[in-house]
């Protein structure tokens, strides 16, 4: 981009590089969390389920609170992080995707354990009648039924831990190359009254956001238009 | 043996589904019985995707399953086709990627194309499920079925997705496809002319008790239990409250059988086919008077009631004289044509010893079984 400093493209990797990692850890931990929500008659479902649910209602300071005293070199995380890494967890940028994890995991799990709800489990079954085994039947005729569900996590899980601001100011603090993403950047620059570079940061949020929404949107209407019976 | 052999008992919460059951070797056995009563959870059991909680079931010589050897043969390798309700087509895949599916690469496009070229899809290969008619999809749910040639075919209400329309045209496709195939298969339904149409033999479930298995004109002609007369459409059953020897009475009246009646019995069935209007009050028979007449086109229904209140039905030839409805009449009920029947049943369960001496592998009553999901 001409005339934008160096130096803001520094957030804005790093804003990057955290929601592509969120999104991938929180594929790995809430596709078995969702199918397990979609699946189970447990009496711990409902708990577990509200307990997913919480980062949707917390005010991340609140969240971003009991994230810094857990990751702290006293807290149960930062002790053993502190072991096991040699440096600690909070204001760092594995602390940061630590807190997107926890922070945007509804947002993955809950359009996940719905679409699993409404999977054919006969398609399943006539999969494994076929001969496939579970693996096989997941990635050949659970995830393009889902495809859907799954688009809608990983957008709305890398679109909210990109916009994320109150539990990244909260354990991440604004280390430039560290932890200082988009959101606290443009927060920075509204403190320095430096409009213009808040201003194009903005922009360039939005922008990126609207045309990420219409991608989602027009290829959930092409789906729906091929699988309409 | 070649055929099936399934002796098992299984529990769904506090539901108790016990079967004993030998097929033979090739033919087409349909399962009857009311919704709830089990049919559907005998096929996933037959097919793996349920365990019981104890017994064997062994298909074409292999043993797919014994509690008391600890082998359960997972649904995978049992070698069984299942045509599903609905079909449960993959409705990502093509025609074509629905019956190739996991097929070996090297054999695929060659036995996909034979089995498209047997069941009349060769046109629609390239289409997908939502592209096709209701028929279209039962044959590229056989054809996924039957590439593979299993053991054991298994189809799970294969018409209930049909128009009532098609259903007749579909059967004889299936019939024809089902008859060149030389091994047994079990057509799960509750439609009894779908049963009649398809099936050698036919067994009757109800409350996951099967009662009768046998060829279906005998099933049909006799069904021996009261559920099972239910089951296969016997709607007069008249209660029976006197026994002396043939001789069988009810507030009814008193009816005459050709041979001694079981001292179980509690009723007694007669098809409306078999009833007979009596030319004149006079002739021996039931009185009755006549509530209704419905037309069916080829023969028109009369709903009578004896003098009790015990509805009785008599089918009619459309060309035969009708009375009105409110008239008076006799109704002859051949003694050749009517069946004793009992409230008790010997089931085809294996209680106790049938399954083989003691297990302690047994589940207690009540408990849920496995069910080897994901």
């Amino acid at each position: 981009m001409p005339g934008v400093d160096p130096s803001l493209l520094g957030p804005v990797w790093l804003s990057l590089r955290l929601s592509l990692t969120t999104v991938l850890i929180l594929l790995l931990i809430g596709t078995p969390l969702a199918w397990w929500l979609a699946n189970t008659r447990s009496r711990l479902k409902t708990p577990l389920e509200a307990v997913t649910a919480l980062p949707l209602v917390l005010p991340p300071s609140v969240l971003g609170f009991y994230l810094l005293i857990f990751m702290s070199p006293q807290g149960a995380a930062g002790s053993l992080w502190q072991i096991l890494v040699g440096h600690p967890l909070a204001f760092s940028f594995a602390g940061l995707v630590v807190a997107s994890c926890i922070y945007s995991l509804p947002f993955v799990v809950q359009p996940l354990q719905s679409a699993f709800e409404t999977l054919d489990r006969r398609a399943i079954e006539a999969s494994w009648t076929l001969g496939a085994s579970s693996a096989y039947t997941f990635v050949t005729v659970v995830v393009p039924q889902v495809r859907r569900g799954l688009l809608t996590a990983i957008v709305l899980g890398f679109a909210h831990t990109l916009g994320e601001f109150g539990v990244v100011l909260m354990v991440g603090g604004n280390i430039p190359g560290e932890t200082q993403v988009v959101s606290v950047a443009i927060y920075e620059q509204v403190e320095l009254i430096n409009y213009d570079v808040a201003g194009t940061l903005s922009a360039g949020l939005l922008l990126f956001s609207f045309v990420v929404l219409v991608v989602v949107y027009s290829m959930n209407r092409r789906w729906f238009v091929e699988n309409r019976a | 043996m070649n055929g099936i052999e399934a002796k098992f008992e299984h529990w769904v919460g506090r539901f108790r589904l016990c079967v004993d059951l030998e097929l033979p070797a090739a033919g087409v056995t349909a399962v009857l019985g009311p919704s709830g009563s089990g049919k559907t959870t005998l096929l996933r059991l037959l097919a793996g995707l349920e365990k019981p909680a104890r017994g064997r079931i062994r298909v074409a010589g292999n043993t797919w399953f014994d509690s008391t050897q600890h082998i359960s043969r997972p649904v995978q390798q049992r070698g069984v086709g299942v045509v599903f309700q609905d079909y449960a087509l993959f409705s990502h895949m093509t025609v074509a990627g629905n019956v190739g599916f996991k097929l070996p690469r090297k054999e695929r496009a060659a036995r996909v194309a034979e089995w498209l070229q047997r069941l009349h899809l060769e046109a629609y290969a390239d289409r997908y499920p939502h592209q096709l008619s209701g028929g279209q999809r039962q044959r590229v749910a056989l054809a996924r079925a039957l590439v593979r040639e299993p053991d054991l075919l298994l189809l799970d209400e294969p018409f209930s997705a049909v128009d009532a329309h098609l259903r007749q045209r579909l059967r004889n496709q299936l019939l024809a496809v089902v008859a060149a195939y030389r091994r047994p298969v079990v057509i799960v339904t509750h439609d009894l002319e779908e049963a009649r149409v398809l099936a050698d033999r036919i067994g009757v479930i109800v409350d996951g008790r099967l009662h009768r298995l046998g060829r279906t004109a005998d099933v049909f002609s006799d069904p021996r239990d009261l559920a099972s007369a239910r089951v296969m459409g016997w709607r007069n059953l008249l209660p029976v409250r006197r026994l002396r020897g043939k001789a069988v009475g009810g507030d009814w009246g008193e009816l005459v059988l050709q041979g001694e009646v079981a001292v179980s019995t509690s009723h007694l069935g007669i098809r409306p086919e078999h009833v007979r209007l009596a030319k004149t009050v006079d002739e021996a028979g039931l009185d009755a008077r006549v509530v209704r007449v419905i037309e069916f086109g080829a023969y028109r229904e009369l709903q009578c009631e004896l003098r009790d209140g015990t509805p009785v039905l008599v089918h009619r030839n459309w060309d035969e004289p009708l009375p009105a409805p409110g008239s008076a009449v006799r109704l002859e009920l051949p003694g050749q044509h009517l069946r004793a029947l009992s409230e008790e049943v010997a089931p085809l369960c294996p209680a106790g010893g049938v399954l083989g001496g003691s297990d302690s592998h047994g589940v207690t009553p009540g408990l849920r079984p496995v069910v080897n999901h994901p």
